[in-house]
This record gives structure tokens, sequence and C-alpha cells, in this order.
């Protein structure tokens, strides 16, 4: 949720002590706000918006996947130090629900649109004692892999940093103006490829591509197989039902698949193909360089 | 003037037990109404102290001062609950910075309170050992309760169940000492914080169990379909959060609905402070918006009417004793006829036998004035510690 005038008053008690220590900039002569994100994408959302105003920190360590990880004792009192945390929204990080962190310096960058979350329909309920029916699967979360929800998440961003350091808000509002044209670049070539052939069906290695299948209304249907893992007998076998109700020849990847298992797909008539949901830092470029080249391996199954 | 003293002087040591008893009586006429008043003003300073640190406290409609005295000083009956939606409520309104409190349940006699992060900075609260909260099962003690409790960071307090009686209530939770803080000679000392998240676990809105969905929980369902797992009585709640089960802790249900007691809002300043007292205004609002000064301020009008009573009961004992005291005088005299008699013989005047007489009776009221002035001033040096031990 998005509070300006919250942020407003914790940034005064902040100013007036509390006695603290804040994780930026010892030794400069400007204090450099610490923010710090839960993902690698709000982190470079957080650093184009916010350019050399603010230090951004992502925590997790980059050989896990951040939706998934908990933060140490050492990441969470350095969180709790933070000016802001920025928070993906769409229950990514569920480590947020069982650490404590100052409620006010949070702000949900996807809190305006909410109402585009997508809930996960195959989440098994359970009931037990009072509360009722309810799950623990909850929504799915990687929002950025629509560039539109991108450009909120970076919105959102802007809008939080201008509040809290309101003499930088021009330059707040050029870096989103950069980084909104980069990513509606990126919205109109995927669109462009995607329309050349609307019904072509498409299969995901992992459940992550909901909001890029809703963006561009793809017909994606997705396993549970991981990059680095052999797929067992019954996960072929369940590949095998789910091709025939969806004859996709493209698989989408997050990393690159072990090449026996690229070699079996190959023999079935699917090639795999990688779309980097980046969630964690990119071993080689950046988050838009991770994207153009997600959009040109795209490009390979539209050709 | 100097002989009269000598001989008044000598006159009060010999008789010990009659002196003794008229200079405590003197003492305790002149210092019961005085340090009753400097107890009632520490009293008062320290209650608003509190208060007017304490810019508006949101609640459920009910009693303003059980209200305040719950969030404030974490005394007294609990207060109707509200939902954790009225903390987003004046969140929202951008009006305010909003604090949750949550004070309920008790470990070993002593409040738990569940808040947020921002309760220690708004307080001013530190550290002194060990670290802050940090994961849901955390606690951090106040001063006086690590004291009490002879516990400090790394050891464990297991919060009480509501009634011995309400077996299939509330679960104990075992919550690990993060921390233990300062002194800040308020309330906070003598209480156990926890985040709002625990106090909801200890009420069972968040809590932990094994995945009924996993095979191996078979004989803990009772229904199974393709959707939904309902659990059967066997399903054990986690009674202490580690490492291994925090994983399968989870919300029931919105946690806008969760429960609270009360949401202290901090305003920025008095346009903001106005316009939000304003917004609760309305007589259909199921929640009331409280400044702890007023409230605080009526509690002590009544305790302030109270006092008054009490200090004329003392005044008139006061009278009494005093009167008493004269005849104890008057008495004396004709018990000492012999001895005045003697004092004439020897070449007393009346004058120098009457300076004498009168000399002993100043003696013991100023002795008595005197040691009313030392109780007075020691009142108002460590009465407010006393104060606050038996308040806070």
């Amino acid at each position: 949720m998005y509070r300006p005038f919250m942020l407003m008053i914790s940034a005064s008690f902040l100013t007036c002590g509390g006695g603290d220590a804040r994780p930026s900039t010892g030794g400069s002569e400007v204090d450099i706000p610490a923010v710090y994100t839960v993902n690698y994408p709000l982190q470079y959302f957080a650093e184009r918006v916010g350019g050399d105003l603010v230090q951004v920190e992502f925590p997790a360590p980059p050989d896990v996947d951040p939706a998934f990880w908990t933060p140490d004792a050492e990441a969470i009192a350095a969180l709790q130090m933070a000016d802001l945390i920025l928070l993906n929204g769409a229950t990514y990080a569920k480590w947020l629900a069982v650490v404590s962190l100052p409620e006010s310096r949070m702000v949900n960058t996807s809190a305006g649109f909410e109402d585009s979350y997508i809930y996960l329909e195959e989440a098994v309920t359970h009931s037990h004692g009072f509360g009722g029916e309810h799950s623990h699967e909850g929504t799915a979360f990687t929002t950025w892999l629509d560039p539109t929800l991108a450009v909120e998440h970076a919105r959102a961003i802007a809008d939080a940093f201008a509040v809290r350091w309101p003499e930088y808000e021009v330059a707040f509002a050029s870096g989103f103006e950069s980084l909104e044209a980069d990513l509606l670049a990126l919205d109109r070539q995927i669109a462009e490829i995607v329309a050349r052939d609307p019904d072509r069906v498409l299969l995901g290695s992992h459940p992550v591509y909901q909001y890029l299948a809703a963006r561009y209304d793809l017909d994606l249907h997705a396993v549970q197989w991981e990059p680095n893992e052999a797929p067992a007998a019954e996960q072929w076998q369940a590949f095998e039902a789910l091709r025939a109700d969806h004859p996709a020849q493209w698989m989408l990847w997050e990393d690159e698949p072990l090449a026996q298992t690229a070699a079996r797909l190959r023999e079935v008539g699917v090639e795999p193909i990688v779309f980097d949901q980046c969630g964690n830092v990119p071993r080689a470029g950046d988050f838009l360089s991770v994207m153009r080249q997600n959009v040109e391996n795209l490009r390979r199954v539209y050709r | 003037m100097t002989d009269a003293l000598y001989l008044a002087w000598r006159y009060l040591a010999y008789h010990k037990v009659k002196t003794a008893i008229l200079v405590t009586s003197i003492t305790l006429i002149v210092f019961l109404p005085v340090g009753l008043r400097v107890l009632v003003r520490q009293s008062e300073e320290q209650l608003t102290a509190r208060a007017e640190a304490t810019p508006l406290l949101v609640g459920a409609k009910g009693s303003p001062l059980e209200l305040a005295l719950n969030s404030l000083y974490f005394e007294g009956d609990v207060p109707e609950t509200m939902r954790y939606a009225q903390a987003v409520r004046v969140d929202t309104s951008g009006l305010a910075l909003a604090i949750p409190l949550y004070v309920r349940f008790e470990a070993q006699g002593h409040p738990i309170v569940g808040t947020t992060l921002e309760y220690f900075q708004f307080r001013g609260l530190q550290v002194a050992s060990g670290t802050g909260l940090t994961m849901l099962g955390d606690c951090v003690l106040g001063a006086r309760v690590a004291e009490a409790l002879d516990v400090g960071p790394g050891d464990r307090v297991v919060s009480s169940p509501e009634s011995v009686f309400d077996l299939a209530g509330v679960y104990p939770l075992g919550m690990h000492v993060r921390g233990v803080l300062d002194f800040s000679d308020s309330p906070d000392d003598r209480a156990i914080f926890v985040d709002l998240k625990t106090a909801w676990v200890i009420e069972g809105f968040v809590h932990g169990h094994a995945d009924l969905s996993a095979p191996e929980a078979r004989g803990q369902v009772l229904q199974r379909d393709s959707t939904n797992v309902v659990g059967n009585a066997s399903v054990v709640q986690y009674q202490e959060i580690t490492a291994e089960n925090i994983e399968e802790f989870h919300f029931h249900g919105d946690q806008a609905e969760y429960p609270i007691t009360a949401v202290i809002a901090v305003p920025p300043d008095q346009r903001a402070r106005t316009i939000l007292r304003g917004r609760y205004s309305s007589p259909d609002d199921l929640v009331q918006i409280v400044e702890p000064t007023s409230v605080i301020d009526e509690l002590l009008d009544a305790v302030l009417t109270v006092q008054t009573f009490v200090i004329a009961a003392v005044a008139v004992v006061g009278v009494s004793t005093l009167a008493t005291a004269i005849l104890v005088f008057m008495l004396s005299l004709r018990l000492r006829h012999r001895e005045i008699e003697t004092m004439r013989k020897i070449g007393g005047s009346r004058a120098s036998i009457g300076w004498v007489m009168v000399s002993e009776i100043v003696v013991v009221i100023v002795v008595g004035v005197v040691l009313a002035g030392g109780l007075t001033v020691l009142t108002s040096r460590f009465g407010s510690a006393v104060i606050r031990a038996v308040i806070f």
C-alpha cells in the first residue's frame, strides 16, 4: 500500500533520532538514503529512478530465488535500518510474514494494480479450527514480466522517492520517464512479435509466466520443472499428457535446461528457449539487457 | 534565653517517651496533608507525561479510560477489540503514522504488547542487550521484566493461557527473548514486546502445523478432495516457532480482520490532528478517537476530588491531635506544679519560668515541623520512584 504522508511522518521520526545507525554512506559528506528491495527487478527500477541519489541494496545472495529465500538475522537487521523497503506485493517474498520490519518504511509497489493480480487456480485449500478454508499458495508474483506492470512498479517507486525526498522530485521523474520509455519499448516489441501468430501454443517449464501470458494473451501452459534437474519419468508422462491437449513446439525456460533434458525435448518436437524471469541479479548485463535477450529469443518462436 | 532553652532541652531529653510521642504527633499533623499533596502531584505528572507523549488513540467504542489505561500503561481490563483494518484506515488517511497495539495476553503476570517496530522509535526505547525483534516468535523484554523473571537474550518466555479451564483456547507460545530494553522509567519497563503478528500467533490466527496435503499427514485429515483438505482434531499447532517450522506458519483469513486493541495515531501537526479527529465524529462509527491527555485529566479530576476529602479528613484528625497535644501540655503543667514551685523558690521569675515552658513547646513543634519537612523532601525525591513501582 502506498502511504505518502506516513513516509513523511516516519521520515521526521528518523530525523528526530531514535539512535539507529543507517546502513548508508558512512564517511561521505551527504548521507545517501539506503533503499532495500526484495528482488532484482525492483533494485533495477529503483536504481534507474533514483540514480546516484539513493543507495539501492538487494540483500539476497546471487544463487537463490528471492521469492523463496528467507533473510538471516544480519540481513533483517540491515532491512530494519533501511530508509525505505520496496516490496513487490502479490504474495512475493513470503518471508515478509515471518520477520519484523518497520511497516511505515515499506512500500508495496504493486498496490496500485492489486486488481490485476492473478490468483492461482490450482492451489489446494485446507481448513481446520476457526478461520475457514485457506490456501498457502496465493497469487502469481512475477508481475514485472508484464512490462506495463513493470512500469507501474517503477511509477510507485518514483512516487515513494518523491514523497520521501521531495528535493529530488525532478530527478526521480526524469529517471522514471527514461525507464518507462525502455519498458514500453519492450512491451511494443513483444506485442509485435506475438501478433504474428496469436494462436501459437507455448509451454512453460515453471509457473512463472502468468503475467506475460495475460498481457499478450498467450496460450501458455506450465509444468514444474527445474532447469538444473532432469525431469523424472512421471513428470515426462504428465508432460506428454499435457502436450496431447496443448501441442506446443516451444517451451519457455527460466534458464538453459540440462543438455539431456533439451535433447529429449527436441526428440519429441519441442524446442526449449530461455525467457529469464530475472528475479535475481543476472550473471551478465542488467534487467533491460536480459529482457531484450528474452525478446530476441521470443522472436525465434514467432519467426 | 539560653538558660530557658537549656532547661527546656534537659526536660524534654529526660522525658523521652512523652517527647517522642508529641514530636511524632506534630510531624504527622504537618506531613500528612503536605506529603499527600506532593505524592498526588507526582502521580499526576507521571500519568500526564505518558498521556502527553501519546497524541491520539483510536480504539473500539467503549470506555475511553479503559482504552487509555490499556494502551498507555498496559493496565486494567482489555478493551473491546477492533479490526486491524482500523490501523490501515489511520495509515491510509495520510494524516498520521499508525502504530497498532494488541495488549491482551500475559506471560507470568507481565503484559505482552503486540506492536510494530515503530513503537520503539516512537517511545525512544533502546535495546540494552541483545537485539530488537527480528523473526516471528521473538520478544523483547522491558528492563523490570528481565529483572523479575531473571531472563535475558537467548532465553525463552512462555505466554500464559487466558484461563486454565479453557483447554481448547489460546495455546501457550514459547517466545525467544531477543533482547532487553534499557530502563526507561515508564510502563514499557514491565512489558514484553512482540511483533503484532506474534500476538496473533498466540491467539491462533497465525499458526503453523504439518502440511496437510503431504502424504505423511494422512492421519490428521478428516476429509480430502481435489481442492480442499479438512484437518481433524489431531492437527497439532506448533507451540514454538523455530527455524525448522517457521515456514509452516501462515495466516488464516484476511489480516485486515485480525484483532487489535488500539492504534496510536501520530499526526505531524495540529491541522492533521484536527482533521483526523473530525473523521471519527460520526455516531455511526464503530471506533472512537481519544486524546489521552483529556482522558487522564478526567481521571485526575476524580482523584483530586478524593484527595480533597482525604486532606479534609486528615485536617480534622490533625486538629484533634493538636487539641490532644495542647491538653498534654496543660496537664503536664498541672503535674509539674511542684517543679515550678521549686524553680520559683530558688529565684526564678514568673517570666523565666514561663520562657522555660514555652521553650519546651516551641522545641517540640520546631523538631516536629523539621522532621515533617525532611519527610516531605524525601517524598518529593523518592516518591516518584515509589509511584512508578506501584503504577507501572
